[in-house]
């Protein structure tokens, strides 16, 4: 039933499985809303801090009310959010994250690029993108290890036995009893399994269930889906006066001209801005026929130009 | 005696009675009252911050608030965090000092030779005395306890301050594998021993050896 077949953990770990709860796929929304409007009114106070003053430090109580929570490698949380913006992972084995994402540690650890040392053959078979993926590292050790991207919101996704793609930029970290994949879709990546990843996404994420049409930079990944098509509104330009809006320019364009379609079953997950994260690399794909290659990376499509209809000119005849 | 208050999780309020607080230059985005702004050279400290300040290269251009009302501060939407100081000390980097209560000192100290490579340079500012400080850090910090038997190792380009009795060493992750592109991603690390609170930003501000 297990398609695709999973290999042994090779680490001996397996993430606690995780309720599959009524929406997205197994997404802990639960958990991150918790963490969410915690922090929302601005010092978070979920818990009672412990008691300040000790160690020198001073004392962090607000004027009015609780100070900000103090955590310690106790407190920290495992594998979960500490707020919308920080990801704490219990380490235990290894982990993969991408580079320069780490803002702070507990405990023992090392941090090695990928595809060298010891772990090289098991790793091969969890980072199935080219090994050379020079943007990814892997944690190895103990301790609590804490993720963070330029404020973004993070998210936490339990995959059981499932897919999930995802763009470059927006992956940060997953427990290796996942695996990666390049997705057919440049700049995309694909994990297949069970497991633990964090994605950022600049505002918090939203699930919508297809057939829907999204933006292509607010698109963050997409579950289940089979992958999505081109959709172009370019119907305005269509006729004599549409063919003369197209080559003058008189009268611009929208910029919505270009969606991504999603068809069939699963989840659709998108960002609250059109603000992209820088891709990563994840290699290039070998040349050969039928293969969709990377295009060099375009400049995010700006108004004033025509751009991202893509090769619409030509059915001007430009 | 200055109130400090927080007007969301962004702007800091200040109810000021007839006294002053100091605050980073043009960070005031409205006030209710009367209110008078006056530049202090030498990141408020004086002749003597003026020689220091501009020797260390830890720039801070402070300004005297002083009136009657509420003042509101804000820095580029990053989040305040407010800190109360019964005479401990606080180490923060001085772009991240939003906001301090007149009470208060500020001051630089030499963090040694790990400032300067992880491109915080060599030294950081010091807070000491009673009263309310407020710090910016992009996105909400979170703030880690460090005890024995428990250090914390830091990325430099996230850490934005720290109180209490610690030690700050700069530890190297880089090997032979970093000259080719091939290391960690985290070749640089502060790390805290002793016994304190350090504050961290879940973001990374640009460090020299960020990449490396």
């Amino acid at each position: 039933m297990s398609y695709p077949p999973q290999p042994n953990n090779p680490y001996g770990q397996q993430p606690p499985p995780y309720p599959p709860q009524a929406p997205p796929p197994g997404y802990s929304q639960q958990q991150y809303q918790q963490s969410y409007q915690a922090t929302q009114v601005g010092m978070p106070a979920p818990q009672l801090p412990p008691p300040g003053g000790q160690f020198g430090a001073p004392l962090l109580q607000a004027p009015g009310g609780e100070g900000p929570q103090v955590w310690d490698p106790h407190s920290l949380p495992a594998d979960d959010n500490v707020n919308p913006y920080c990801f704490s992972v219990d380490l235990n084995g290894a982990y993969y994250l991408q580079k320069g994402k780490m803002i702070a540690y507990y405990g023992e650890m090392r941090f090695s690029g990928i595809g060298r040392g010891v772990l090289d053959r098991v790793l091969e078979q969890n980072f199935n993108s080219p090994l050379h993926a020079s943007d990814w590292v892997v944690a190895e050790g103990r301790g609590k290890l804490l993720l963070a991207d330029r404020a973004y919101d993070l998210n936490s996704y339990d995959l059981e036995d499932g897919n999930l793609t995802v763009r470059s930029g927006n992956l940060l970290a997953f427990e290796p009893s996942l695996r990666l994949k390049q997705s057919i879709i440049p700049g995309f990546l694909t994990l297949i399994g069970t497991g633990k990843f964090v994605a950022a996404s600049n505002g918090p994420v939203h699930f919508v269930e297809p057939p829907i049409r999204v933006d292509p930079q607010a698109l963050v990944g997409w579950a289940d889906c089979p992958a999505p098509c081109h959709h172009y509104d370019h119907s305005y330009l269509h006729g004599v006066l549409g063919g003369i809006r197209h080559l003058t320019g008189i009268g611009g364009a929208s910029g919505e001209e270009h969606q991504y379609e999603f068809i069939g079953a699963g989840q659709v997950l998108m960002q609250s801005s059109e603000a992209l994260m820088a891709e990563r690399s994840v290699g290039v794909v070998g040349e050969q026929s039928g293969v969709p290659h990377q295009q060099p990376a375009q400049a995010v499509p700006g108004l004033g130009n025509l751009g991202n209809l893509g090769d619409l000119g030509r059915r001007f005849g430009l | 005696m200055a109130q400090f208050r927080l007007q969301g999780s962004k702007v800091l309020a200040v109810d000021l009675a007839g006294d002053t607080v100091k605050a980073r230059n043009g960070s005031m985005v409205a006030y209710t009252g009367q209110m008078g702004f006056k530049k202090l050279s030498g990141g408020g400290d004086g002749l003597r911050g003026m020689v220091t300040r501009r020797l260390t290269g830890e720039r801070m251009e402070v300004m005297e608030v002083k009136g009657q009302g509420t003042c509101f501060f804000a820095d580029q939407a990053t989040e305040i965090n407010l800190v109360r100081l019964n005479g401990e000390t606080l180490f923060v980097e001085s772009d991240n000092l939003l906001c301090t209560e007149a009470t208060l000192r500020t001051g630089t100290s030499f963090t040694g030779l790990n400032g300067m490579a992880s491109g915080n340079g060599l030294f950081t500012t010091k807070v000491e005395g009673q009263g309310w400080a407020a710090v910016t850090s992009r996105g909400p910090a979170v703030i880690l306890r460090v005890a024995q038997g428990l250090p914390l190792r830091v990325d430099p380009g996230a850490y934005v301050a720290h109180t209490g009795n610690l030690n700050r060493a700069l530890k190297s992750g880089a090997g032979w594998t970093t000259l080719i592109g091939e290391g960690g991603g985290e070749a640089m690390q502060v790390e805290f021993t002793g016994e304190g609170l350090v504050y961290v930003q879940p973001s990374e501000r640009l460090t020299f050896g960020g990449d490396a």
